[in-house]
């Protein structure tokens, strides 16, 4: 298989503090994984060390098939990133900007069609400093994709956005074409957005799936609701059954609600504070 | 495009930014009306070896011009793009650092060229100032400003590296710079300032860079403060900056990031 990140037994300690114990990680191309956990938990210093802007204690990192302690320019051109809160190069014009940063790539993308693309272009000439947050987020996504990157990281991107934006952010992120590794605090977002979701508790992958393998394997419990009673049950299709029984047919108003993504997480982080 | 084309260009674009900013525009001519103030007060005084004060302070504020450029202009450009995410945007393209490098070489060279061009164009006007008419004189201009340039711009992106915000390095340096600017003969010639204040304003390199830039454009060494033109000392105490600012940079930068 295509993969675009293979991490094997990677370990990071600042001091005495261990951040990352042995994490293991891979991602498909193409796909896009949300990377969750609670503040503090390793997620900046992971990505971080993917992008070659940390160098790990020990384990095997391999992105885009090279060791990013070691990658030179040409590996850096095949990556992309948008980080949360920047506010660089207040004084440039939109498109001067956009320009300058393609520059740097071997073959970016067409600055003025990628502009119309995110709806920028009737603020080419405008200064950066004079964007709207929304306006200025998504110049951070043009200036993170305009190289045409494999692979993107996106840093809690959508941190201070109102429902719309984060709705128009969502939508554009879906409409690309490359692999993605995703950090949010946003639940909802990484399930609307993530093929695949990995959750890092105490330095270490507590567990990696579909957000539906995730729900299994914290084994949160289902709730059951029908005209007579509500049950929580880790096997709702076995409660179900018995039901179908007890009432001989049709079970009048069943109703069963699945763990969302959220609840399980939740559910998952305070085992392991437990 | 290579690296230095695109870093040429990011220096061009960058001090066209600055210079059309309104908020820059304070900062950036603060220095200019200071001199046109100075002259237009004391300008017509002279100030020894037959120099006159509009000349005298011309020279010397094209010195200060260098010497903040680089102890003061620098830092703060590179904490606040530390600040704003500029660095670490461009840390993460391709080329970006030697491009950043590149840029703000241009950019700072750039700064010194405009301002020390319009300053030398109003001490001609007012204070009869002549560019040298040796070559002699062009070849003492061009290495007292080159070296005077290379004796602070290690020290400023040092300071500019270490200091957290565009604020905290303009509060650092502001007031040390501005008291070496009174000691070190920028706006009255050294001979008017007690001994000690002369002795200590000759540790720095903007009292050298001053002396070496006076030796480029006046005839006579006469109001100097030994009377004679010592451009073997300017070199060696520019030099000196120069080579520990080089030297202590890197090593304390590489401390101080920890990584």
């Amino acid at each position: 298989m295509d993969t675009v990140i293979n991490v094997r037994g990677l370990r990071m300690s600042y001091g005495e503090r261990q951040v990352l114990r042995g994490i293991d990680l891979d991602l498909r191309r193409g796909e896009t994984v949300a990377l969750l956990g609670p503040n503090g938990a390793g997620k900046t210093t992971t990505i971080e060390i993917l992008q070659g802007l940390r160098t790990r204690a020990a384990g095997e990192v391999r992105v885009l098939g090279e060791d990013p302690a070691r990658g030179g320019d040409a590996w850096r051109a095949r990556l992309g990133t948008v980080l949360q809160d920047w506010r660089d190069h207040p004084r440039w014009h939109v498109r001067t900007l956009l320009d300058h940063v393609a520059a740097h790539y071997p073959t970016p993308w067409d600055t003025g069609e990628l502009l119309k693309t995110l709806g920028l272009d009737g603020h080419a000439t405008a200064r950066v400093r004079d964007l709207s947050g929304g306006q200025r987020r998504r110049l951070d996504v043009a200036l993170g994709i305009v190289g045409r990157p494999e692979l993107l990281f996106l840093d809690e991107p959508t941190t201070g956005f109102d429902p719309e934006a984060r709705r128009e952010f969502h939508e554009l992120i879906e409409s690309l074409d490359t692999t993605v590794l995703l950090t949010t605090h946003d639940l909802a977002e990484a399930e609307r957005l993530a093929d695949r979701v990995a959750v890092l508790l105490d330095g270490r992958i507590a567990v990696f799936g579909t957000p539906q393998e995730v729900a299994a394997a914290v084994q949160a419990p289902s709730l059951v609701r029908w005209r007579d009673g509500t049950e929580q049950t880790d096997d709702p299709s076995e409660l179900a059954w018995r039901l179908h029984q007890r009432y001989g047919g049709p079970v009048p108003e069943l109703e069963i609600r699945r763990p969302s993504l959220e609840e399980s997480y939740l559910n998952l982080v305070e085992r392991s504070a437990a | 495009m290579t690296t230095m084309t695109l870093g040429i260009r990011r220096g061009l674009i960058e001090q066209n930014a600055i210079l059309r900013d309104r908020k820059e525009l304070g900062t950036n001519i603060a220095g200019l009306i200071m001199y046109l103030m100075l002259i237009l007060w004391i300008g017509r005084n002279p100030a020894g070896g037959g120099v006159g004060m509009t000349a005298f302070m011309t020279v010397g504020f094209v010195a200060f011009t260098v010497f903040s450029a680089g102890i003061m202009t620098l830092p703060m450009l590179i904490a606040a793009d530390r600040e704003e995410g500029a660095l670490l945007r461009l840390r993460m393209l391709p080329r970006g650092i030697p491009v950043y490098i590149t840029g703000r070489a241009v950019s700072l060279t750039l700064h010194i060229a405009v301002h020390s061009a319009l300053m030398l164009a109003i001490g001609g006007a007012i204070g009869g100032l002549t560019l040298p008419s040796s070559l002699y004189g062009w070849a003492t201009l061009v290495w007292v400003l080159v070296l005077g340039a290379l004796s602070v711009i290690p020290l400023g992106a040092m300071i500019g590296a270490m200091l957290p915000t565009a604020k905290a390095a303009a509060a650092a340096v502001g007031l040390p710079s501005m008291l070496l600017m009174i000691a070190s003969g920028v706006m009255v010639p050294m001979t008017m300032m007690p001994t000690p204040v002369q002795w200590a304003a000759q540790i720095f390199p903007l009292y050298w860079q001053g002396h070496g830039l006076r030796a480029a454009f006046f005839a006579s060494p006469g109001g100097e403060l030994h009377g004679t033109w010592e451009l073997g000392t300017a070199a060696t105490v520019m030099g000196a900056w120069a080579v520990a600012g080089m030297v202590l940079a890197p090593w304390l930068l590489r401390r101080v990031t920890g990584k």
